[in-house]
């Protein structure tokens, strides 16, 4: 913990383009004080390469308050520094002491492919979610919002799996590139809802399948992906979907083109 | 493409891990079997080797079971060695990897050469205890294999005794993440008994390695 | 005048305006919807909700969002709540009621017919939202919970955590999600739009810029629904998210949409102050804080004693003292005006001065650190990630920041803007929130304009115009695209010494000075002064590294930033012809002798609608003339 202003090392990850070779490269970054954000020590840094001419770095990030989920990267080896319940953006310099050597990488995993620098494709999560992250409700359907009770335990639970903020950590830190716990958030969160139900077993197939194709790794329960969720998702809701996907590939009785 | 939903189950990387559980499961249930059966050296030579007896005398019915074994086993073996393959394909390439230390662990991170050693230790199971030398002794007029004598004759030498000691808390490392993965797997995890669940992994985990370690340096003490 | 601002609202009594006007709407045949494209940009409430229910009618969609995903947009930050008046909690609530605290809460500088629409959609919002998952906070009987909010006397604010916008984003993102399997809705990410394409004065079409490779894209359809959100980022400082910009909007204005009441502008009360010149964005505080904390600063100027060692009888609780009725609980911009008054006397707390405490003191020693904990516990730790205090021990540090823009592309009834076949929504636009906005309205708006209304437009707007057949091919679109060609290269041909941020940064000073929350004659016209050298520097001394082939985030920036150059000229000029105190928008010639904002119904009860009339010459004001037909205008006072 530091009070004063800091000089920092980073070993910063550069590579143009997904066709490109990277490399990590040594940056020095002076007067850092203790309560930038970590985003804004990058900032820094970057109006320092304008300046000199140089390609600053990419990055992703929009609101800046850990819940647009576009910020990234892994910091000193884990994804969004591996601070608990903390996005990269609500990573505050104050966490680190002067003089000390920070690596940072772009979220890595077969299923993002880089883009540049430190920026990656995560649309792979879109593409899950598109197989039935959703309830078919069109516009116009619903009925009253009370005419479906839901126990305040289930209605809680079902937010907790809805908090995900689909940034990814997950992917990036599992020891297999695996994306089972934005997915089986979702899942679970549909499933725990009355509203839901319908859909439920079809949701379960559709979505595990697209997961597998797109190049996401197995599920192998190490539970790193919790330990490092901004948003402290439990694997309680792999485990949900585990069963819906179960139950969904024994009873679902109409074929599933895949 | 249409396939039916069970056709994709076997296919799908959930319906992999899972069938990886239950296998697992299964073999952690005739682990408890052995060991009991296992015990028996404790009590008598006779009595171990009336035991022994008993089971091959179940004749063709034997090969039956053992061929079951043998296919949950490389049901379990073949489909880890498979999403293990992949897993190493699709994970993120760092250049520095740290763990967060409340995810990952020890055992969970070494599962596939935890696994490893377990088969090169099955392979040599076999060879010099099951295929290992035949004596023969008779217990109340009848004459029947002296496993007994194989088993502490095998342990006599510290080498063995050791080797099996390490397998044998590999094998309490492997199941130690395996049990309650296993549980997690099948979607049997509900927060008010998770933490239970994980707690009966471990103390099977510290049981099992404990007993078949014990068991092989009871055997060398025997027999030495 | 070139423009017309006929705002189509339909005639007959209030309640029957919407169910008359889409009865006489016209509709396109089913069969038919299917051979209409309609492009709209952005993925926020407004953007996601109207792709999707666009797409469900049968129309292709087209949609475009700047982050790598539809559901970063900034409609996901929003943390209180959406209203909704089902009166649940039998507290008199009623469609009337919130028609009318809207109308009131925005100091009626915006259009009853609108507003009515607004309240009347707004429980289908709330069951529509409930049928698509959003996990609402509930009660132990398994019903909808509600709270109350700011500038209502009714509880009628549905909730989900602290996360309700997230929640509402990510039901309308699964309506697109679902939409796009179906093959209905094509989804271009990182994109980012550059300008409007007319075709025989209708729009047509839009070229954007492809973030990732740096390309220019063209593309055509029937109708563009612009949503696009506010332009608060035009402070560089702001509770806005990092890409919010204006572009969009401002390239339509340029293409011959009007630009409503640009000067409206919302300061929201509760964010954490600004720390250090390195600051990149600010973090909004839930207003909710203040139904349990007290705001107060010492009454010794420059007094730098610890807030603990200050006694109370050297505390001023200003809102209290203020305002006894309403006390801490005071709307948005008279709370965030009160605190400026703080500051200007020498009274701010905290390293820049520019802060005032919120107090939870009273509060924990009342009901118990543990109560307080329940209630405001993520609060309370998100405050202490950023700032590195724990506001349970000592007073959080608090300062109004801009929050949300009132203003806005103009629109008719109908949603459509000057340009036939833009129609704009959500924050994008100026229509519901006058002067002012309520807590827990935006997500409304936005939705409503998404789901509920635009759908049914939209099919008016195609149904009753004919549309050629056009292509991107067609000259209208090579010229838009050598325009953007052209800009761009000029950006990069400065090759000068300082950065986009640099001059964003400098224009965010002279608007937050002068533009921000209390506004003067003398000020105003300093601003349009300044705002101009600024941007002529901005195109001689600009620094933009690279090129435009690829991921190129500095040209991306400092095209916004040229834009927002020009669009903060726009705004001081609105602020300074409109000679009258209306919600946010504070003139300090025009207030009374107690401080309070004094409107000028008699000249000013009307939207300004600036119309452009090219790069060299000044904008047009145009006025109109809001009729109020059903409400009393009246002096809003909450002391």
């Amino acid at each position: 913990m530091s009070s004063e202003n800091m000089t920092l090392n980073l070993k910063i990850w550069r590579q143009k383009g997904a066709q490109t070779e990277g490399k990590l490269v040594d940056y020095r970054v002076d007067g850092v004080s203790p309560d930038m954000s970590f985003l804004e020590m990058i900032d820094v840094l970057n109006e320092q390469l304008v300046r000199k001419g140089e390609d600053p770095i990419a990055f992703d990030h929009d609101c800046r308050e850990g819940i647009c989920g576009m910020c990234s990267m892994n910091i000193d080896g884990k994804a969004h520094g591996g601070f608990k319940n903390t996005t990269t953006c609500q990573v505050h310099m104050r966490l680190y002491n002067n003089g000390d050597t920070i690596v940072i990488e772009p979220f890595r995993a077969q299923a993002f492919p880089l883009v540049k620098d430190l920026a990656v494709d995560r649309s792979a999560i879109d593409k899950v979610m598109m197989k039935g992250g959703y309830i078919s409700a069109n516009t116009g359907n619903a009925q009253d919002g009370n005419a479906i009770l839901i126990p305040k335990p289930i209605a809680d639970e079902a937010m907790d799996a809805a908090a995900c903020i689909g940034c990814g950590a997950c992917v990036a830190s599992c020891p297999n590139g695996s994306g089972m716990l934005f997915m089986g958030a979702k899942i679970s969160q549909l499933a725990l809802l009355p509203q839901g139900q319908p859909e439920a077993p079809l949701r379960a197939l559709k979505m595990v399948h697209e997961h597998d194709s797109l190049g996401f790794g197995n599920c192998t329960n190490h539970a790193e992906c919790e330990a490092t969720c901004p948003k402290g998702i439990s694997i309680e809701h792999i485990a949900r979907m585990n069963r819906e996907y179960l139950k969904a590939a024994f009873t679902y009785h109409e074929k599933t083109r895949t | 493409m249409v396939t039916s939903a069970v056709n994709h189950y076997f296919r799908s990387s959930i319906g992999r891990k899972q069938l990886v559980a239950v296998t697992g499961l299964l073999l952690c249930g005739f682990l408890v079997g052995h060991l009991a059966g296992n015990l028996l050296l404790m009590v008598s030579s006779n009595a171990f080797n009336l035991y022994a007896h008993k089971l091959f005398s179940l004749g063709p019915m034997l090969y039956v079971i053992e061929a079951g074994l043998a296919g949950i086993f490389i049901l379990h073996l073949g489909l880890a060695f498979k999403l293990n393959m992949e897993n190493m394909k699709s994970r993120g390439k760092y250049e520095q990897k740290t763990k967060t230390g409340r995810g990952t662990t020890f055992a969970s991170q070494t599962m596939p050469y935890t696994g490893l050693i377990l088969l090169i230790f099955l392979v040599l199971h076999l060879i010099s205890l099951k295929f290992g030398t035949h004596y023969e002794v008779t217990v109340d007029g009848v004459v029947m294999r002296d496993l007994y004598r194989t088993t502490i004759e095998y342990f006599s030498s510290p080498i063995a005794t050791a080797w099996y000691v390490f397998a044998m808390l590999t094998a309490a490392l492997h199941t130690s993440h395996g049990f309650a993965s296993a549980f997690q797997s099948m979607g049997w995890n509900h927060g008010k008994y998770f933490k239970n669940v994980k707690r009966l992994g471990l103390i099977y985990a510290i049981l099992v390695g404990a007993g078949f370690a014990g068991l092989s340096i009871w055997c060398h003490l025997k027999g030495g | 005048m070139t423009i017309n601002l006929d705002a189509k609202a339909p005639s007959g009594e209030l309640k029957d305006k919407w169910t008359k006007h889409k009865f006489e709407s016209k509709l396109v045949n089913p069969a038919n919807k299917r051979k209409f494209t309609v492009i709209v940009v952005g993925t926020g409430l407004a953007g996601g909700s109207a792709a999707a229910s666009l797409a469900e009618l049968g129309y292709n969609v087209l949609s475009f969002c700047i982050q790598d995903s539809p559901r970063r947009a900034h409609s996901i930050a929003a943390q209180g709540g959406i209203n909704g008046t089902k009166n649940y909690t039998n507290d008199g609530d009623s469609v009337k009621r919130l028609f009318y605290d809207t109308i009131k809460g925005g100091d009626y500088r915006s259009r009853e017919a609108n507003i009515y629409r607004l309240a009347e959609v707004s429980n289908n919002i709330i069951d529509q939202m409930v049928s698509q998952g959003v996990p609402f906070a509930r009660e132990y009987g398994g019903y909808l919970d509600n709270r109350s909010f700011g500038g209502s006397q009714v509880s009628r604010t549905f909730y989900a955590r602290g996360q309700t916008g997230q929640q509402l984003l990510l039901g309308a993102y699964s309506g697109m999600m679902k939409m796009i399997s179906k093959g209905k809705i094509k989804l271009f990410n990182r994109r980012e739009m550059m300008d409007l394409v007319k075709i025989n004065g209708k729009a047509r079409g839009i070229i954007v810029r492809n973030l990732i490779t740096g390309e220019l894209e063209r593309y055509a359809a029937d109708a563009v629904l612009l949503c696009t959100g506010g332009y608060g980022n035009v402070y560089f400082l702001s509770t806005n998210a990092m890409t919010s910009n204006a572009s969009a909007a401002w390239r339509c204005y340029k293409r011959g949409a009007a630009f409503a009441n640009p000067c409206f502008t919302q300061i929201h009360p509760t964010c954490i102050p600004v720390h250090g010149d390195y600051q990149s964005k600010l973090t909004l505080m839930s207003e909710s804080l203040r139904n349990d904390g007290r705001v107060w600063v010492p009454k010794k100027e420059n007094d730098s004693r610890k807030p603990a060692d200050i006694p109370d009888e050297e505390r001023d609780y200003y809102l209290e003292r203020v305002y006894p009725s309403f006390g801490n609980l005071a709307p948005r911009d008279v709370s965030s005006r009160q605190a400026k008054y703080r500051y200007d006397e020498g009274k701010g707390v905290g390293p820049t001065k520019q802060a005032v405490f919120l107090d939870f003191r009273d509060a924990i020693s009342r009901d118990g650190i543990e109560t307080i904990a329940g209630r405001y516990g993520n609060l309370f730790q998100m405050y202490e990630r950023i700032t590195g205090d724990n506001p349970y021990k000592t007073p959080m540090m608090i300062y109004p920041a801009v929050h949300y823009t009132m203003g806005g592309l103009w629109v008719d009834y109908n949603l459509q803007s000057t340009v036939p076949g833009l129609h704009v929504l959500g924050e994008a636009n100026f229509s519901d929130h006058g002067a002012n906005r309520l807590g827990a309205s935006a997500l409304m708006q936005g939705l409503a304009d998404g789901y509920f209304v635009a759908p049914n437009t939209i099919s008016n707007y195609l149904a009753s115009n004919p549309l050629e057949k056009i292509t991107t091919d067609d000259q209208a679109f090579k010229d838009a695209e050598a325009a953007v060609i052209l800009q761009t290269s000029k950006l990069l041909a400065v090759k000068g010494k300082r950065t986009a941020d640099d001059f964003h940064k400098a224009l965010g000073q002279i608007m937050w000075n002068h533009v921000g929350m209390s506004r003067n004659e003398a000020g105003l016209k300093q601003a349009i002064d300044g705002i101009r050298k600024l941007r002529d520097e901005f195109w001689k001394d600009v620094n933009v590294p690279g090129d435009a082939g690829n991921f190129n985030l500095e040209l991306h920036k400092a095209t916004r930033v040229a834009d927002f150059l020009e669009l903060g000229e726009l705004m001081a000029l609105d602020a300074l012809e409109r000679r009258e105190s209306c919600g946010g928008h504070f003139r300090e010639e025009y207030q009374t002798p107690d401080g309070e904002a004094k409107r000028d119904d008699e000249n000013f009860s009307h939207v300004a609608a600036w119309e452009y009339t090219g790069p060299n010459s000044s904008p047009v004001r145009h006025k109109e003339e809001l009729k109020f037909e059903f409400v009393q205008l009246a002096t809003r006072s909450y002391k």
